[in-house]
């Protein structure tokens, strides 16, 4: 266990925890976009960036993403300096004239009092910030069925070769976790709808309703071990069915 | 020694307060689809409170692709870490008795926690079909 101090507060922490899981424990709120517990972090969106500083460094302090900045012993971290709050500013300003239609990006210059652009809107863009999540989560997921193109300001998240991809089992986590939810997916008539790739739903043979697709249950059965007859129906059905099950052993 | 959910469907009466209990202590409302309980009829007179087993062998664990279900050792409970979850559904289908439940409005997982050691349904069953007990 290593001891730090965030905003005044000493705390423990684990050795190799971040900065910023450490501040998040402790109920210290520092924004972070690209950030998600379930992988890595990435330090894309750049705004979870504090000051810190050690009584052995001299005074010397210095700003770090608290994402990918490990906790040290005696580490003063400061979540909401001046300094901090300003360059934070200066992100939210950039972010919101390469993404001026994004609702996140909106709703986080409202709250750091940004009403315009300092800079000149790029207007026309999707409302993807590029912060990698969705292409993390996929590869977390085991498919990596997604990935950046493109270099400086022609990246963007792709398929392979822009085409329906192959490895895509349909999930729609990429879709669900989109901080700016511009990752389209549609469900219909049974069919899944998601990066240009038509997936069919499993129908519940009880009810019928169309609830994961097969791809996605047969990697499940395929990769963590489990029957298939666990996906054909839907969970209100397995339920009733179970009760059912459990009431004829009652009455017996 | 570890206590258990204990269920016997046999002194259920179907009133249901365990479902009110559940919602109210998880989601501050007293709106019975917020419940992690849910007591089914079947047939004439049999009510089955159908509820999280925390199965030793757990599908909804082993379907989970980043580890956001664990076991608390304490109470026994599998429990979701929401801020790990990332909502592929993967263990609501995979479920065999259909105990997890998704929340649209809240966008998250939920199931039985065991109220964290200290189960409401169990408390407020006029008639012990749920019993917290080793």
């Amino acid at each position: 266990m290593v001891t730090l101090k965030i905003d005044g507060k000493i705390i423990q922490a684990r050795e190799g925890t971040m900065v910023l899981e450490a501040a998040r424990q402790m109920n210290i709120n520092i924004p972070a976009i690209c950030h998600h517990e379930a992988v890595e972090p990435w330090g894309g969106c750049r705004l979870c960036l504090v000051e810190i500083t050690h009584d052995d460094w001299g005074g010397w302090s210095g700003l770090v993403t608290s994402c990918l900045y490990p906790v040290e012993e005696g580490l003063i971290v400061t979540t909401a300096s001046p300094k901090v709050i300003e360059t934070r500013k200066t992100i939210i300003d950039l972010l919101l004239a390469r993404y001026p239609g994004s609702p996140r990006i909106q709703e986080l210059a409202r709250e750091y009092g940004i009403e315009k652009t300092s800079y000149v809107p790029d207007v026309g863009r999707d409302n993807c910030i590029l912060c990698g999540l969705c292409v993390r989560l996929c590869a977390g997921m085991g498919m990596a069925a997604i990935s950046t193109a493109g270099r400086g300001a022609a990246k963007e998240i792709s398929t392979p070769l822009q085409e329906a991809p192959e490895d895509c089992i349909g999930c729609g986590v990429c879709h669900k976790n989109c901080p700016t939810m511009n990752i389209p997916m549609q469900d219909k008539n049974g069919v899944r709808t998601i990066w240009n790739r038509k997936f069919e739903l499993i129908r519940c043979s009880a009810c019928g309703k169309a609830h994961i697709t097969r791809e996605h249950a047969e990697y499940l059965c395929e990769h963590q071990d489990l029957p298939p007859e666990y996906f054909e129906t839907c969970d209100q059905c397995k339920r009733l069915e179970n009760a059912d099950r459990f009431a004829a052993i009652v009455k017996w | 020694m570890l206590l258990r959910l204990h269920v016997t469907p046999k002194r259920c009466i179907g009133c249901r307060t365990c479902e009110l209990a559940c919602a109210f202590s998880h989601s501050v409302t007293l709106h019975p689809s917020k419940s992690r309980v849910f007591v089914h009829k079947c047939g004439d007179e049999v009510f089955i409170p159908m509820v999280c087993l925390q199965c030793d062998e757990a599908a909804c664990v082993m379907a989970c692709p980043v580890e956001a279900l664990t076991r608390n050792e304490q109470t026994g409970a599998v429990e979701v870490n929401d801020e790990k979850c990332v909502r592929c559904m993967a263990c609501v289908a995979a479920c065999p008795f259909g105990n997890m439940h998704y929340d649209e409005v809240k966008v998250k997982v939920i199931k039985c926690d065991l109220c964290g050691g200290d189960p409401l349904c169990a408390k407020f069953c006029p008639t012990q079909t749920l019993e917290y007990k080793s």
